[in-house]
């Protein structure tokens, strides 16, 4: 064993050398970037060019539109993930609760009441404003699905089940986000059959062959077209994969206990 | 080089030095630690690393004296859209390995979330989550 | 004075071998809470590091999830199985 620790030391270091010395200028960071990240600023918001996003965040619009399959298979192993998680442990735990269990003590679960809110608010925020300041989706699910782990610890899983969270409700919501994104990217592809033009499966603005567009400003205020949307039904489907997970591994119990 | 010159570089140098070190210790712990909740650790640690790596790459340095931009633009001021956009151009920093990146990090915790679930069955199968024993015992 | 690009990438070098420090000390402690409580510590830190390399949709994806919901799931799953690794 000692022998082939020594024999793999030797060998990293001599690689990490040569790569340092071979690839010295494109590793540490220059003051231009590439070609293709030039693209990318030049036209995610630009209302001058015919293949823009409209969106001031670059990264948003790479992520939902100019990228936006990527983002959609991203989803599904996400969905499988927790499909087959559910599947190993699906006998293994039970849904009905007679009554709660003992949680801690009083100050903290009055903190706790007062605080549930403000965690709401802000993750709604982070997620509904993606497309103008750093935010999106993801960031404004992951925030929402911290508040069902701190209520399960803090008062105790049978409070949320008798609450009436169940996973079969919990796994209908992240289907019903799930739904919402797939029908928001086939929109404009249907509309243009009934309209007679030809367009795209994730179009979200006018391309130079196909010239039907989403709205890029309701009342005033800048949506984006399709990326708000996008943005909404990804949060839901988020906080409900995350919440299904914890209270899956909270809930879980051995063989034995089911024979007994 | 001059002397700030040489400074700037080495500082970047050590933060590349450090990612490669915790890349090493974390592939050394997945391997040969015996442990299963351990070796988790160590791939979580793992993958943040080369995530960091790649946003390192697609940062940007000072031009003369103006420092470089979160590329998000915060002026839409309709009338003076071409200057705003030449000058945003010149000023961000790579957008295209940060919506990488995102997804990367989504899916390794999907994978995370997998292998800890698959923790608890084995634990209620063997007793144990020691691999040594695990690999020893036949069927 | 340090004029102000040094100074940024001074914070970064201080907080990548903190980051080193505290990978190293959890891989090497043998009580797996202590492991998971370094490694939420280095995770903060990467934080920290995301935010001056301009990555703020990655930073804000990272927290929650590295410093919250991963170190949650495996405290539930040592408290479930065993607490020590043996030697």
């Amino acid at each position: 064993m000692k022998l082939i620790e020594l024999v793999i030391l030797i060998v990293v270091v001599l690689a990490v050398a040569l790569l340092i010395t071979v690839g010295f200028e494109h590793i540490i960071p220059s003051t231009s970037v590439r070609r293709l990240a030039e693209f990318y600023l030049y036209t995610a918001y630009n209302p001058l060019v015919n293949y823009t996003a409209m969106s001031p965040e670059a990264v948003t619009a790479i992520v939902w539109d100019f990228r936006g399959l990527d983002t959609l298979f991203e989803t599904s192993v996400f969905y499988l993930a927790l499909i087959g998680s559910l599947a190993l442990v699906r006998g293994l735990f039970v849904e009905h609760v007679e009554k709660s269990g003992h949680g801690l003590s009083i100050i903290v679960r009055t903190v706790t009441r007062i605080t549930a809110p403000m965690i709401i608010a802000v993750g709604a925020s982070i997620g509904l404003h993606g497309h103008l300041t750093p935010g999106g989706g993801f960031q404004g699910g992951s925030v929402i699905a911290v508040l069902p782990m701190i209520v399960i610890v803090v008062f105790s899983a049978g409070f949320l089940v008798l609450k009436g969270v169940t996973t079969s409700k919990l796994i209908t919501t992240r289907s019903l986000g799930l739904i919402g994104i797939g029908v928001t990217a086939i929109a404009l592809f249907l509309a243009g059959l009934a309209l007679g033009t030809s367009a795209y499966v994730f179009q979200n603005m006018a391309k130079p062959a196909a010239q039907i567009s989403m709205p890029v400003s309701i009342g005033g205020a800048l949506i984006s077209g399709t990326l708000w949307f996008f943005n909404l039904f990804e949060m839901f489907a988020v906080a409900a994969g995350f919440t299904i997970a914890f209270l899956a591994i909270m809930m879980a119990r051995t063989l034995e206990a089911e024979k007994r | 080089m001059s002397s700030v010159e040489m400074l700037n570089t080495y500082f970047l140098s050590i933060v590349l030095a450090s990612l490669l070190v915790n890349t090493t210790i974390a592939l050394y712990a997945l391997f040969f630690k015996p442990h299963y909740v351990k070796k988790v650790i160590a791939l979580t640690i793992f993958s943040d690393t080369v995530n960091t790596f790649a946003i390192f790459i697609g940062y940007r340095r000072w031009v003369g004296q103006t420092p470089p931009r979160v590329p998000v633009l915060t002026d839409l001021n309709q009338n003076a859209i071409e200057n705003t956009i030449e000058e945003f151009k010149s000023l961000a920093v790579d957008p295209l390995p940060q919506a990488l990146v995102l997804t990367a990090i989504v899916i390794g915790l999907a994978v995370i979330l997998f292998l800890v679930f698959l923790g608890w069955i084995l634990y209620s199968h063997y007793k144990t989550l020691d691999m040594r024993e695990i690999r020893g015992l036949k069927g | 004075m340090v004029p102000g690009e040094t100074g940024v990438y001074l914070l970064m070098a201080i907080m990548s071998l903190l980051s080193a420090i505290a990978v190293y000390m959890a891989i090497r402690e043998r009580d797996l809470v202590r492991a998971v409580i370094y490694s939420a510590l280095q995770s903060g830190l990467y934080a920290i590091l995301y935010f001056l390399l301009l990555a703020p949709d990655i930073g804000l994806v990272y927290i929650p999830v590295a410093v919250g919901l991963i170190p949650g799931v495996l405290l539930v799953l040592i408290s479930k199985t065993e607490r020590w690794e043996r030697e």
